[in-house]
């Protein structure tokens, strides 16, 4: 280690401890407190006016309880107005999801394999070489470069193999631990509540008369998931969530409402009309095409939200990954030529 | 006494917008987002609430009354209801593309602090 790494990884040290004891940075608290309090202020005297609780229904309530069970066999007025009044809205509303996962795909997206090869980092590397070969990577950067693989890949942490599974890991392991699983106890909790929760949210979707169908039920399924991937660790579920696998359904869930909405002004002349005869009150298939609707829409909000919030928990770092060997690699790291 | 929801969503938006202006820390400035968010849940919820209202179902009405007295009767909003619903779902969504740009954002400027984030001033 040279002299000069030495300074540098003190001076990070001496950084961090600063920033750690940093006080809270705040932008002109005063005008910030002035015009947040103006704001309640004008909506707190709005609020005077605005219907309380003994106001009647409005219109739009009234009529969606009314034709609820006439028109869509429906006991659940919420889902009615979701998936059927208020269907087009819905519609709308879900690609608003799509964009949001879109666009959380786009900026999280790590490097990746591509079909033509535009080699600029090795490129640049070789000129870098040519150029200027006495550049290398400090001592700090080879350290964040060797704790992000150790974070990222399936190495075996410093100190020991990795156990074959979570619940195989023995049991007060000395710190610092990788956070792969939670312990003993949480683990076998979870095992208990996540088939409770796995049936909860698919009933909501099975029958019609729970409020939201699909909606609620996606949030579910992505709550099982997070639970497993909380306790298990990243591994367990990386075979179920994987972009190809994930990306996909998201897409057929988005193209089957389409096709339920769209074959309404196919069939019966006007967008998100009921298009499927009516099964009767209080069965799964009661409402016709509410539940056809609301079972694609468990398909778009389920696996959307966990595109979004697993594309979050999985984010690296989006510089170049670095050659298996890094101590020997190329100044900066470099990519392998494809 | 539902003014007291009301007000009480009105003094989370004030506290939301408080932490949008004078905060520098991104993530918080999320939270301040995430929490305006929150204050419409409740206002939306408190709005549905009609006093000794039961939930909107018209799965087994009260003795001698139709599914169709009781659209008339004293039943908490649907709609608003249906709106908290939605808006839930696309609150997750929209806070992780905040989370995920603040993230990139930490990435290249190595800092949290919005006013070190430079980049965009002329």
């Amino acid at each position: 280690m040279t002299r000069t790494s030495i300074d540098d990884g003190r001076a990070l040290d001496r950084a961090a401890r600063r920033e750690a004891t940093e006080r809270e940075p705040l932008h002109r608290p005063w005008i910030g407190a002035l015009l947040a309090a103006g704001m309640a202020a004008v909506l707190g005297v709005a609020m005077w006016r605005i219907p309380r609780e003994h106001a009647p229904l409005p219109l739009i309530a009234r009529y969606a309880l009314e034709i609820a069970i006439p028109r869509w066999k429906l006991t659940e007025p919420v889902n009615e107005i979701v998936y059927g009044t208020r269907g087009f809205d819905t519609f709308g509303e879900t690609f608003l999801l799509l964009a949001a996962v879109v666009s959380v795909v786009v900026i999280t997206r790590s490097r990746e394999p591509r079909r033509g090869y535009f080699g600029e980092s090795a490129a640049g590397a070789r000129e870098q070489q040519r150029d200027d070969p006495k550049v290398g990577s400090d001592a700090a950067e080879r350290e964040a470069r060797s704790a992000e693989r150790r974070e990222q890949d399936d190495q075996a942490p410093q100190g020991g193999e990795r156990a074959e599974t979570p619940d195989a890991t023995p049991l007060g392991t000395p710190a610092p631990e990788t956070a792969e699983a939670m312990t003993v106890v949480v683990r076998n909790a979870i095992r208990v509540v996540l088939p409770i929760l796995a049936v909860a949210g698919l009933y909501l979707v099975t029958w019609g008369y729970s409020p939201g169908g699909g909606f609620p039920a996606g949030a579910v399924i992505l709550g099982v998931l997070l639970l497993v991937y909380a306790s298990y660790g990243r591994r367990k579920i990386s075979k179920v969530i994987r972009p190809g696998l994930i990306e996909p359904l998201e897409l057929a869930g988005a193209g089957l409402i389409i096709m339920t909405e769209f074959l309404g002004l196919v069939f019966r002349g006007s967008f998100s009309a009921n298009w499927l005869p009516l099964a009767p009150m209080m069965t799964p298939l009661s409402g016709g095409v509410a539940q056809l609707f609301s079972a694609a829409e468990l398909i778009e909000v389920g696996t959307g939200l966990i595109i979004a919030v697993f594309a979050l928990l999985g984010m690296t770092h989006d510089w170049v990954r670095d050659d298996d060997d890094t101590s020997a690699g190329p100044p900066g790291g470099g990519e392998r030529e494809r | 006494m539902i003014l007291a929801n009301y007000l009480a969503a009105v003094a989370l938006f004030g506290v939301g917008l408080y932490v949008l202006l004078t905060r520098r820390n991104l993530i918080k400035i999320v939270m301040g987002l995430s929490l305006m968010e929150a204050s419409t849940y409740l206002f939306m919820v408190s709005l549905a609430y009609r006093a000794g209202s039961t939930a909107p179902i018209l799965l087994s009405p009260p003795a001698g009354k139709t599914a169709k007295q009781l659209a008339h009767g004293n039943v908490a909003d649907p709609v608003l209801q249906n709106f908290c619903l939605t808006a839930v779902v696309i609150g997750v969504a929209v806070t992780s593309v905040f989370l995920s740009v603040v993230v990139r954002i930490a990435q290249h400027y190595r800092t949290l602090d919005a006013d070190r984030v430079r980049a965009m001033r002329g």
